[in-house]
This record gives structure tokens, C-alpha cells and sequence, in this order.
């Protein structure tokens, strides 16, 4: 476990995402990395029924942390249980309805690059590719503060100055013990990113 | 070599004459089975009749029939048997002077013949013949050979080893006996109370840093101090004096499951894993036997340096990654960063 940055890649308009997540992998096995099997981040949307004011409850999975459950609320507040949380939640149908094709994930090639892992995924929406993640781990260190300029080395060789600044969602516990729930975070502000989005672009009939 | 082929050459020799003295032997009893029974053919047979047990008995009887019976019919018959007689004679005694003068011979070369080195049983191994078709011969061949060139490596180890002046092995083969009577066996034998109260300056002396200390086999100690939320270390000591270095992450851990200390497992992050090898070298550098306090005191600062182990550039190139790893070394004096590469 160690500290995660995820960035957002952009696909150049004319360019298809399946050709740009190529050129990608091409440059992480340049640079050294070692494809190390495949991840998987997905996300479902939960709302509840019961109160007057609607509050989204976000479930994630990562296959990183295959017995957890990761639970967010709209405020942050995130709870880290084990998969079996999946089940409980099939009880809660009265509370919270999962919200019909909210389903969104993050899949690709995982590669491993000295104590770095690098990720880089396609995201889909309800079946639909909607843009590129990157994911770099660096995995010796557990404060963000402490390795940041160390990870934007490497961030920058691979994706140029997108990777200017810590991620927003990390900004503020830089300094803080890292934890994967953090990482979960990030992933959950680029997938509400590319909701809302798909939201703008094709407006509810 | 010259030595080996006159030895070799002698052998050669000896057995050639052994040879030669074997069919000189083989040849005079052949001529003296031979040549009598020419004669006594025919009383040969008669004497088998009488049934002589002794060959010499009945040759004798023969003989003296012979004289017997050839006084009668003719004296020229006799006269030819002891011309015959004396030539066997003198053949004999041709052959058995050869004998003789072969045998000598023999002796001679022999005398010159030094003994042979026999290097030990495996030797006669080599002769048994059920072992032909194994190898085990051959292979204890091979291993003394290795066995030999080790030797002689290792006492040119030794020429080497003993200029050095920095050593930590007490045997009196490299260091002067007179010298460790002195204060360096006190460097391992201190007190329990001297190694406490030296990790517990040490630990006030590094604010950013923990101490924690247990003694899980009595005698010694086995340090853990975490560096901030950097690293962890476990460093074993033997009296002051340093006997291991184990480097982990901050997320690591140096408990068994069962909640033993485990000294010996590796860190998953190789950068770690450097730093284990840096830190191994820096206790030897740091080795001091004469001063165990100043050694611990100077190793422990030198660790210290890695509180900015992922935080800080390389001094030489200015980059943080290199080969996609920190600077993963401190210099000994003034603690700067370098990568692994860029040390000067
Ligand atoms: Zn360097």
C-alpha cells in the first residue's frame, strides 16, 4: 500500500480511446514496466427513497483491495467494509435504490515499474467508453507530502503536465497517513466528472 | 616435471625388465622340461608303470637305467648323451647367469625408483573393480583437486585479509591478540544498563524518531527505530556493537504472526531492500571497537538521513528518480543524497 495519484488522460478529438490506452501501455513498457495481470474500478450510485431531500450513496470496488467494499456519502464521509457489505445492502432495497445506468468503471492493464504500479484504464459508462484514468502508485511511502515531487517525476514522463498538481481530492490530506480509501475518492471525483458529462452531452428525453 | 618423466621412465623400465626376467625364467624351465625328456622318453613311460611319485626320484632312476642299459648296446649312443647332457648343462647355466644378471638389473633400477605419493584409500578405490563403472573415483579426483585450489585461494585470503587494519573477526590468526585485551571486549560484553542508557540519550538525541528496544533471547538487543513515517529499522546489537540491519517500510511490520520479532524477513519495495545494503556497509564503516558508544551514536545519525529518503533530490543530478528509485544513499560524512549511481 502506498501513496496513488489518478489522473484524467484526454483523448485528442479523431483519435479512438482503444489507440490512445495503446500508445499508453507502449510508453509504460518503454519506460521499464512489467505487465502484472489487470484491475478493475467500478462504481454503482444508490439513492435513498426515504427522505425528503434525495442523498446519493456511492459503492465502490477495487480489484487492489479485493475483500473490501468501499461506501461514500455525498459529504465524503467513506466506509471501508468488507464485501459482504454487498449483501446488506440487497436488504436496504427500502432505503436505497441503486440508480439505473450509473454503473461506471475503470478496467485495464496493471504494470509494475520498480516499487511503482501503474494503472491505466478505460472508462465506460452503462457499456459506453467515456475517457482514460491513470493511476500511479508509488508504493514504499505512505505520506503524500513526502513523495509527491518523487511521483511527479515519473507522472510527468508518462502523461506530461496534466500532472502539474496533486490531485484535488488529495490536496487536502497531504500530509496524512495515506490510506486506500483515498484513492477511492479520487476515483469517485473522475467518475462523477464523467457523469455529469455524459449528463451535458446527452440531455434526459 | 622432469623429476615426474625419469620416475615414469624408471617404472617403464622395471617393468620391461620384469617382463624380460619372466620369460627368462618361463625359458630355463621350459629347456629343463625339454631337454630331459628328449632323453628319458621312453623310461619315462616305464617309470609310470613303476608309478614314481617323485619326478626328481624317477628322472635319477632313469638316468641311472639309462647308463644301465646303454652300457650294453653301444658306447656311442652314451657318448652322445653326455655331449647332449653337457650342452643342456651349459645352456642352463647361460640361462640362469642371464637370470641373474636381469635380476640385478632390476634391483638397480628399482633402488632408483622413489616412492610412490599415495594421496590416500581412494586410490586403491580406483583399483576395486566393482566400482569401475561408478563414478565415485573420479568425482573425489575432481573434489580434491577443488578441494586443493580452495586451499590456496584461502591463504592468499588470509595474505590479504591480514594488511587490512578494519576488522571485526576475533580470532588471533588476524587480529593482535595484545590489541583486544584492550577495551574492544567490552564493546561486546557491555553491561545491560550501559546499552540502555546509550539507546535512551540516542533516542531524546532524534525527536523525529522512535526507540523501542526488547531483548527477546536475554543478552542482546534488538533495536527498532522508526524514522518518522519513513521507515523502520531493526538493528540487533551485541553488547554496542552491531550485528544486524534490517530496513522496512512504514506499513511493514517486523512481528511474526504470532507476534514474535522477526529479524530476518526481507521488505517487500526494493528500495528498501538498497537500503538494507547501504546500511549493512554503513555498520561496518561505522565500526568502532574502541569507542562501541561513538559507533552506535554515529550509525544511528547516518540513518537519520533517510528521513527524507522520498522528499529530497539527488545532490549530483538534481533529479529524484534515477532507474525509478530515490537517492537511496547518504554520504558517510555529511549526510547528503545521492542515488545508488551517482556516488562519488
Ligand atoms: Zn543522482
Amino acid at each position: 500500500m502506498g501513496v496513488s495519484c489518478v489522473y484524467m488522460y484526454p483523448v485528442p478529438e479523431g483519435r479512438s480511446g482503444a489507440h490512445v490506452v495503446e500508445v499508453l501501455q507502449k510508453q509504460v513498457e518503454t519506460i521499464g514496466g512489467v505487465k502484472m495481470g489487470s484491475f478493475v474500478v467500478d462504481c454503482e450510485s444508490y439513492l435513498s427513497i426515504m427522505l425528503s431531500v434525495s442523498k446519493t450513496l456511492q459503492i465502490l470496488h477495487n480489484t487492489e483491495y479485493p475483500a473490501s467494499c468501499f461506501a461514500v456519502l455525498d459529504s465524503g464521509a467513506t466506509l471501508v467494509a468488507d464485501t459482504l457489505f454487498n449483501g446488506l445492502l440487497s436488504h436496504l432495497k427500502a432505503y436505497y435504490q441503486a440508480r439505473k445506468g450509473s454503473k461506471i468503471e475503470s478496467k485495464g492493464n496493471r504494470y509494475q515499474l520498480a516499487d511503482f504500479v501503474i494503472k491505466i484504464g478505460s472508462v465506460t459508462l452503462s457499456g459506453s467508453f467515456k475517457g482514460i484514468l491513470v493511476e500511479v502508485e508509488y508504493c514504499p511511502s505512505v505520506i503524500a507530502s513526502e513523495c509527491w515531487n518523487l511521483m511527479k517525476e515519473l507522472l510527468q514522463s508518462l502523461i506530461g503536465n496534466i500532472a502539474e498538481s496533486p490531485p484535488p481530492s488529495l490536496k487536502m490530506k497531504m500530509d496524512e497517513i495515506y490510506t486506500p480509501a483515498m484513492t477511492m475518492l479520487q476515483y469517485l471525483e473522475h467518475f462523477n466528472n464523467f457523469r455529469k458529462a455524459a449528463a451535458v452531452s446527452q440531455p434526459p428525453r | 616435471m622432469n623429476k615426474d618423466t625419469t620416475q615414469a621412465e624408471l617404472i617403464f623400465q622395471s617393468i620391461h625388465l620384469i617382463q624380460k626376467l619372466r620369460h627368462d625364467v618361463g625359458q630355463v624351465f621350459k629347456d629343463l622340461s625339454d631337454g630331459i625328456s628328449e632323453y628319458i622318453e621312453e623310461p619315462a613311460e616305464k617309470d609310470e608303470n613303476d608309478g614314481g611319485s617323485n619326478k626328481d626320484v624317477s628322472k635319477d632312476k632313469a638316468a641311472t637305467q639309462d647308463q644301465k642299459d646303454t652300457t650294453g648296446p653301444s658306447h656311442e649312443k652314451s657318448e652322445e648323451h653326455h655331449e647332449k647332457h653337457r650342452a643342456i648343462l651349459k645352456t642352463l647355466k647361460k640361462s640362469l647367469e642371464t637370470i641373474s644378471h636381469d635380476f640385478s638389473d632390476l634391483e638397480k633400477t628399482g633402488a632408483n625408483i622413489g616412492p610412490v605419493q599415495m594421496f590416500s584409500n581412494i586410490d586403491n578405490l580406483s583399483l576395486d573393480p566393482v566400482d569401475k563403472n561408478t563414478v565415485t573415483h573420479s568425482q573425489l579426483l575432481q573434489s580434491y583437486k577443488w578441494t586443493n585450489k580452495m586451499h590456496e585461494l584461502s591463504d592468499q585470503a588470509v595474505t590479504i585479509l591480514g594488511q587490512n587494519t578494519l576488522k571485526r573477526t576475533q580470532s588471533p590468526k588476524f587480529t593482535n591478540v595484545k590489541k583486544l585485551k584492550g577495551n574492544t571486549l567490552s564493546a561486546w560484553v557491555a553491561p545491560q544498563q550501559t546499552v540502555d542508557q546509550c539507546l535512551s540519550v540516542l533516542n531524546q538525541d532524534h525527536p523525529g524518531s522512535n526507540f523501542t528496544w526488547s531483548r527477546p533471547l536475554g543478552g542482546c538487543a534488538a533495536l527498532q527505530i522508526e524514522i518518522g513515517k519513513t521507515l523502520k529499522a531493526v538493528v540487533v546489537l551485541r553488547g554496542l556493537t552491531i550485528e544486524w540491519v534490517k530496513i522496512k517500510g512504514f506499513d511493514e511490520t517486523f512481528k511474526t504472526d504470532d507476534g514474535q520479532i522477526d529479524i530476518w524477513s526481507s521488505s517487500r519495495y526494493q528500495v528498501f531492500q538498497k537500503l538494507t545494503h547501504h546500511a549493512e556497509a554503513a555498520s561496518l564503516h561505522y565500526y568502532a571497537p574502541t569507542k562501541p558508544d561513538l559507533a552506535i551514536k554515529s550509525f544511528v545519525m547516518w540513518l537519520h538521513g533517510f528521513s527524507n529518503l522520498f522528499s529530497v533530490p539527488c545532490q549530483k543530478c538534481g533529479k529524484y528518480l534515477q532507474n525509478n528509485m530515490p537517492p537511496t544513499w547518504r554520504d558517510y560524512r555529511n549526510r547528503k543524497p545521492f542515488h545508488d549511481v551517482c556516488r562519488m
